[in-house]
């Protein structure tokens, strides 16, 4: 195992950010996001999430799709060049990584490939890093999730007294590690610390089977009182990936772009004539949750939750999904 | 506060018993010990569920929208900001008087849970004020059809300084910092719409933002668009305001939504004399009603 | 080493509108083609994603197409039809598809048909029947039973009264809600036609589309005459913005609408949610 010291870590940074756009955990305006790496900074690899999943890394939350002009009845269209920068993103925890998972089935499975989506994820590389503590709101372990080691990385880290272990889990991940020159050192004894364990639990075996059957259940009309309807645990879902697609004018020529959208939202699925199959905050808050919990796993044989508890962290009315797949499961049919 | 809740319990139980309403409207306890979000009480058999805490912090006025259409009639526990937030609907004619049943709480002031969540239940009695609650002029309910006994008396209302405090620093940028202060602020919206849809202000049947067609403003989450929005959502609530707070407290992105509102309120006193939204049903907006010496100051 | 050429399936080609039929006051045809001729070739029932390109982009059932050039019959309702209703041919579109499952035109080879069309909803019923037309031996008897709210309405004249008729081994049988003074056919609703005309549901499918309380009376009609759920087959509509299952607004329960569908028998509907 390879280990690097905690102050060498902006180094390391600084020799992959030479090749690509290095993204990680660092403070904005009170919160933790992923940003680009320049160089100089403070870095925010402690314990907990960052409010923001990485997501946006690989799916915009506006992204110019082509280029149009339109001229009296003549009009042509240009796409926009391929997003084919290479990235490195570091310090992704192993819920997060899951998800990638996730959006890999949405948008590379099941007939099309979405081209925007798989240019920036076959350019990425993605560093995991353990978790040895969990936040109140973490519940990964509820879905298979081992926070200290992530599925589908290219290096796995450790935070460890002093810096951090590395294993290169792929051949890209190799190459990263080569890169790093001496900055690493080798750790032959060194073992991975103990993983967190995740404060809240929930067994969501079974939960899919029972949400069949619950459709017409008075429980939504109960569950969705207090919800808001806004968008702020759909937009801070690491696998919530809806998008709309729209147009912008400018004189005689304009773009089009597509953007996070969420299901939330009157306006989603509201037809031009007027009907709206989802019209009030019940139907669109199970809409959401048969999707993460019934309609997903029915399709893609997984849940579309990760259990990164962002949603629960900010919702302002505490709506909680593993509350949500508890009472599911208690609900008498 | 042990005693104001159970005479919420037995209150709702009775309410909801002799059938005087269809559901009361209060909070119950949440995930954590830091979380006491709205709850829904239909069953008499069900009362037990409310609490009473320092974390009872949503505004509860908004929600009477979602029964509207309804013949419910529904009691609706009210602290200080609540009421002021059921004034203003019924200033816009939003709901029925007859069909809400106002319990007043006089309100001490609630807690901070985000703060409660850094400093960790062993710090409970730590956890400082919600900013929202800081400078609150009016902690008991300005409307209720009954106010709760007991010996949690309100605290006095806040000194008036300290009000304007985060707008006195905004304006005393230049307006480059001021726009960066703002661009960078608004730059992370997400557009969830969270402070308009927790805004007992924000009662618009169809708002503009769930009309992405019309083309007022783009749905890009970008800086253009999200300005756009920003300016619009706070110059629509403008005299409107009843400074709960709540629109801060729900942006998952902590954005400063209050200093955005507090400049508009504090400009709205002094173009036309001071003045408190939601306190007095009789006593209208500044911006919703037209007097011969207002300023003529559009150009 | 660069990768062979990918097509990116959000971005539409350019094409024309190189024809404009009106239809009623409300629903036009237009033929859309581009320069390399047809933009693609649909099955019966596969949509299409037209758009203006500087006012909005939609979803379309193809109603039918030539050698060179797809129809699509479309209904001014909102922003964008308003648009293409003012459109004049020479106009340039953007197009993008098929999309969606298309009708099931094997498992029909062999059957009779009965179409069930109400207002605009006859424009993707027709693509199968001009597909029966053309496929004439395949399929046993063709009847179609089509309604508007007046004469004024009904879509696709010359197929229902010039076309169709002469077809071999084909029916057509026309209502309207509301006659004017030369009105001369039947009128009454839909649902109460096909139960007067008693179609006997033996050796049948029933393909049907309409506005949606027009389906729900003539199910409740068929249901009446003996069809069973797996003898009727229907198309639905819903918000779509990508039409390849990505972007997630037309579910309906885990299927998408505009990439398992838009044609569903009425047992398969019935295992999904109730939320169309």
């Amino acid at each position: 195992m390879l280990k690097i010291i905690r102050d060498k870590l902006p180094e390391l940074l600084t020799a992959w950010a030479r090749g690509a756009r290095v993204l990680v955990p660092r403070e904005r305006g009170g919160t933790r996001v992923f940003l680009p790496w320049e160089g100089e900074g403070e870095l925010a690899l402690g314990q907990g999430n960052t409010l923001e999943p990485p997501k946006d890394l690989f799916f915009p939350r506006t992204e110019t799709m082509y280029r149009y002009q339109v001229q009296g009845k003549d009009a042509s269209l240009a796409e926009e060049p391929a997003a084919d920068a290479r990235q490195v993103l570091v310090g992704v925890r192993s819920c997060d990584a899951k998800s990638l998972a996730i959006m890999d089935d949405a948008f590379l499975t099941k007939g099309y490939v979405d081209e925007f989506y798989r240019q920036r994820r076959e350019n990425t590389r993605v560093i995991a890093l353990a978790c040895t503590e969990a936040s109140p709101t973490c519940f990964c372990t509820a879905f298979g999730i081992d926070p200290g080691r992530a599925e589908g990385v290219d290096v796995q880290m450790w935070p460890v007294e002093g810096g951090y272990l590395l294993e290169a889990v792929t051949e890209a991940g190799q190459e990263l590690l080569r890169q790093a020159g001496d900055l690493l050192a080798e750790e032959g004894d060194a073992q991975p610390p103990a993983a967190a364990v995740p404060p809240l639990q929930v067994d969501v075996s079974g939960v899919t089977e029972k949400l069949q059957r619950m459709f017409e259940h008075p429980y939504w009309t109960a569950v969705s009182r207090k919800c808001l309807g806004c968008g702020a645990c759909t937009y801070l879902c690491p696998t919530c990936y809806c998008f709309d697609i729209q147009g912008e004018n400018q004189g005689d020529s304009g773009y089009k772009f597509r953007c996070w959208d969420s299901c939330m939202f009157s306006e989603y699925t509201r037809m031009a004539g007027g009907h709206n199959p989802r019209p009030s905050k019940k139907e669109r808050l199970r809409n959401r949750f048969l999707h993460k919990l019934q309609y997903f796993p029915e399709r893609y044989g997984k849940f579309a939750c990760v259990g990164c508890g962002r949603c629960l962290d900010r919702c302002p009315v505490n709506v909680d999904i593993t509350r949500v797949i508890r009472e599911v499961k208690e609900v008498t049919l | 506060m042990k005693g104001i809740q159970e005479q919420m319990r037995a209150r709702a139980r009775e309410l909801l018993a002799q059938g005087a309403v269809q559901m009361v409207i209060g909070w119950e306890k949440g995930t954590f010990w830091y979380l006491s979000p709205p709850a829904f009480v239909t069953d008499p058999e069900d009362c037990d569920r409310l609490v009473w805490d320092e974390f009872c912090t949503n505004n509860l006025a908004k929600y009477l929208l979602d029964y509207k259409h309804t013949g419910d009639r529904i009691a609706l526990f009210v602290k200080g900001c609540d009421a002021r937030g059921i004034v203003r609907l019924l200033q816009d004619n939003q709901i029925d008087r007859e069909k809400v049943y106002l319990i007043g709480i006089k309100c001490p002031g609630v807690k901070d849970g985000r703060q409660a969540a850094a400093l960790g239940e062993a710090r409970r009695g730590e956890v400082p004020l919600a900013e929202k609650c800081r400078y609150c002029t009016h902690p008991e309910p300005v409307l209720y059809d009954e106010l709760l006994a007991g010996d949690a008396a309100a605290r006095e209302a806040a000194p008036g300084e300290g009000r304007f405090a985060e707008v006195a620093k905004v304006e005393a940028m230049s307006p480059d910092e001021r726009y960066a202060f703002w661009t960078a602020a608004y730059d992370r919206c997400l557009r969830c719409y969270a402070c308009r849809n927790v805004c007992p202000a924000c009662n618009c049947r169809e708002c503009i933002f769930d009309r992405s067609q019309s083309g007022w403003c783009g749905k890009q989450m970008q800086r253009s668009e999200n300005m756009f929005f920003a300016i619009t959502r706070a110059m629509h609530v403008a005299g409107r305001c009843i400074e709960c707070g709540e629109c801060e407290r729900v942006c998952p992105e902590g954005i400063p939504i209050m200093a955005l509102n507090k400049k508009i309120i504090k400009d709205l006193n002094e173009l036309f004399g001071e003045y408190e939204a939601g306190v007095d049903l009789e006593k209208m907006p500044p911006l919703g009603q037209y007097k011969l010496d207002d300023p003529e100051e559009f150009h | 080493m660069a990768e062979a050429a990918r097509v990116n399936p959000l971005v539409p080609q350019v094409g024309r509108i190189t024809r404009i039929i009106d239809e009623t006051p409300d629903v036009k045809t237009f033929h859309v083609t581009t320069e390399a001729g047809k933009p693609f070739t649909p099955m019966p029932g596969q949509l299409a994603m037209l758009s203006l390109l500087d006012v909005g982009e939609a979803m379309f059932s193809i109603t039918s197409q030539g050698l060179e050039h797809l129809e699509l019959a479309i209904k001014k309702v909102g922003m964008l039809t308003d648009a293409l209703h003012e459109a004049e041919p020479g106009q340039a579109v953007g197009i993008r598809g098929p999309y969606g499952n298309g009708f099931p035109v094997e498992e029909l080879k062999g059957k009779d048909l009965l179409f069930i069309g109400g207002g605009i909803g006859l424009a993707p019923v027709r693509s199968l029947i001009n597909y029966c037309i053309e496929h004439r031996q395949d399929y046993g008897h063709l009847w179609i039973i089509y309604g508007a709210r007046s004469p004024a309405d009904l879509c696709f004249k010359d197929d229902l009264f010039k076309n169709w008729p002469q077809v071999e081994n084909c029916r057509v049988d026309v209502t309207v809600d509301k006659g004017d003074a030369e009105w001369k056919g039947h009128e009454g609703f839909v649902p109460a036609f096909v139960e007067e005309l008693h179609p006997d549901p033996a050796g049948k499918v029933a393909i049907t589309c309409g506005p949606p309380i027009m389906i729900k009376f003539v199910l409740q009609s068929m249901e009446k005459l003996g069809y069973k759920d797996e003898q009727i087959i229907t198309t639905l509509e819903m918000r779509m913005k990508c039409g390849i299952g990505k972007c997630g607004r037309c579910n309906l329960g885990s299927c998408y609408v505009c990439l398992d569908g838009p044609v569903f028998t009425l047992a398969q509907l019935k295992q999904l949610p109730n939320e169309y």
